[in-house]
């Protein structure tokens, strides 16, 4: 297992449980370095001083935070580190809440927590966690920090093991008003053809229907350039025009995606 | 006002099509600082330098290299990069429709929402009325800073929102990694306790009320330093872990 991001304790009413953060996201981007065109050397970042024109190593930066007034406050690694909150190696359970009730705009980062250590008592209180969120779709709110920041979390039970989510914070959504949300309600008649058109276009969740077909062509475009061929930027696309007739073009989908649908059923 | 667009293009469900804009739906509140020099105060600039020459180097003079094994470098021009990115740049095609509550919260990245785009009013209002009243969520590919995403929209709140998704071989098995959980089930007693103590700490999920306190600090910590006092560090204490499950378990409750 790849070494943990963290490691704490999760602490639920008092029972304590030792455990380690995993990330539970892989990345498989492809990832370029800054190269020198004219003599493919790489490129490095060097940092200066705006004022004195030379470069500042590491230790003498600071982190500087303007004020609505332009006045500018520095403060230290260690200024900064002291702010830090409390016990910033324990994850404490606050609250149990239904799953279903977390709007998904609010997830960020989901790792997995697992038992830290051997001991017996450990795994066993691990296990009785598990146990006690598995069947109920219930996640537990808790808070916790991650290198400076503090994160709303919650944990629940995925793959036979806790998982932890980071959450945005409730005002790090931005309110939807003045957003153009389109005409009137649509016509009865309307809405009845839209849903079937939804309708038969439903299928299951299915995550292994959908290929990263971006990084498939990177890794390509990176074979064909290797190759010394020429690579070609994609065509520019006709904007489709809006249509005049809704309930026609409604109509003209839903014909079609049935004899899709179905002529796929019957292979 | 209305907010500003990141994206204008078309959301066609078969042959509808429902103009769109693409509004950002979050954004980090965390305090952002700038890199300062100590010693007078002023901004640091990050210059970029060729490793070979030890002199600077213009943007224009910069470009991507992706290493091979052998470390060898394939280099792409912007262009080219470009050519990844698919040539439907303005397009969202829904390819399916699926239940918004069976997408596990794992998969969900980035959340933006949709605005109605010109003339397409009544195509959006349609689109959003269809996928409340069903609860589905459509899914597409959508095409942003020439990188090709898969994303879930539904209806939230009166508008569209487009999620980014994960893709499944990004999403990490748990059932892989190598964690071995006693076999024996907890006692009964214990789990009972347990899920009382579930119970009572369950409730409805207020996000209003859980307010980023770090953030708070932080800030606090700059007015103080503004002021000339100092910053002091809180002490820690580490909770330890228990010895008798059962009787923390009772404890609690």
């Amino acid at each position: 297992m790849p070494r943990a991001l963290w490691s704490g304790t999760l602490s639920f009413g008092l029972v304590n449980v030792p455990v380690r953060l995993h990330s539970a996201v892989r990345d498989h981007d492809l990832h370029f370095h800054q190269l020198h065109e004219k003599d493919g050397a790489r490129i490095e970042t060097r940092r200066f001083c705006e004022k004195e024109d030379a470069e500042v190593p590491w230790e003498e930066i600071g982190h500087g935070y303007e004020r609505k007034d332009g006045t500018l406050v520095v403060l230290t690694d260690e200024e900064l580190a002291a702010v830090a909150p409390r016990r910033t190696r324990t994850i404490e359970i606050g609250a149990f809440v239904d799953v279903a009730d977390i709007d998904p705009i609010l997830y960020d980062h989901p790792y997995f927590l697992v038992p830290a250590g051997e001991a017996e008592g450990v795994r066993r209180a691990y296990k009785l966690l598990v146990e006690v969120m598995r069947d109920r779709d219930q996640a537990a709110l808790g808070r916790f920090v991650l290198r400076t920041k503090e994160h709303l979390v919650a944990v629940r039970v995925r793959d036979g093991l806790l998982s932890l989510t980071t959450m945005r914070f409730h005002d790090e959504v931005r309110p939807t008003k003045g957003i153009d949300t389109g005409g009137r309600k649509p016509p009865k008649k309307q809405l009845d053809q839209a849903v079937k058109l939804v309708e038969a276009l439903s299928t299951d969740w299915d995550p292994e229907r959908y290929e990263d077909r971006y990084r498939k062509r990177l890794q390509q475009v990176v074979r064909r350039k290797r190759q010394g061929k020429t690579i070609k930027p994609p065509e520019k696309e006709t904007a489709p025009e809006p249509a005049s007739d809704l309930m026609e073009a409604l109509e003209r989908s839903l014909a079609e995606v049935r004899g899709e649908r179905s002529g796929v059923a019957a292979d | 006002m209305a907010p500003r667009s990141l994206w204008n293009g078309t959301v066609m469900l078969g042959l509808m099509a429902v103009p769109v804009k693409v509004h950002t739906a979050t954004e980090s509140k965390t305090v952002r600082f700038h890199e300062v020099h100590l010693k007078d105060g002023s901004r640091i600039q990050h210059r970029r330098f060729c490793t070979q020459e030890d002199v600077e180097v213009p943007y224009e003079e910069v470009v991507k290299g992706y290493e091979l094994s052998s470390g060898e470098h394939v280099i792409l021009e912007k262009d080219e990069l470009k050519a990844a990115a698919g040539d439907r740049a303005h397009v969202i095609e829904i390819e399916d429709c699926v239940c918004a509550d069976d997408i596990d919260p794992v998969f969900f990245d980035k959340t933006y929402h949709l605005g109605a785009g010109d003339e397409g009013g009544q195509a959006y209002r349609l689109l959003h009325d269809a996928l409340e009243k069903t609860q589905r969520a459509a899914i597409g590919r959508f095409t942003f800073h020439d990188r090709e995403y898969v994303v879930a929209i539904r209806a939230l709140d009166g508008v569209l929102a487009l999620h980014t998704l994960r893709f499944a071989d990004e999403i990490v098995d748990g059932r892989k990694l190598d964690v071995s959980l006693p076999r024996k089930k907890p006692g009964r007693k214990e789990l009972q306790l347990a899920q009382r103590l579930v119970e009572t700490l369950h409730g409805p999920f207020k996000p209003e009320r859980h307010r980023d306190e770090y953030r708070k600090a932080v800030l606090k910590a700059i007015e103080a330093k503004a002021k000339g006092k100092e910053i002091e560090a809180p002490d820690e204490e580490e909770p330890e872990a228990p010895d008798d499950l059962l009787a923390a378990l009772e404890a609690s409750l």
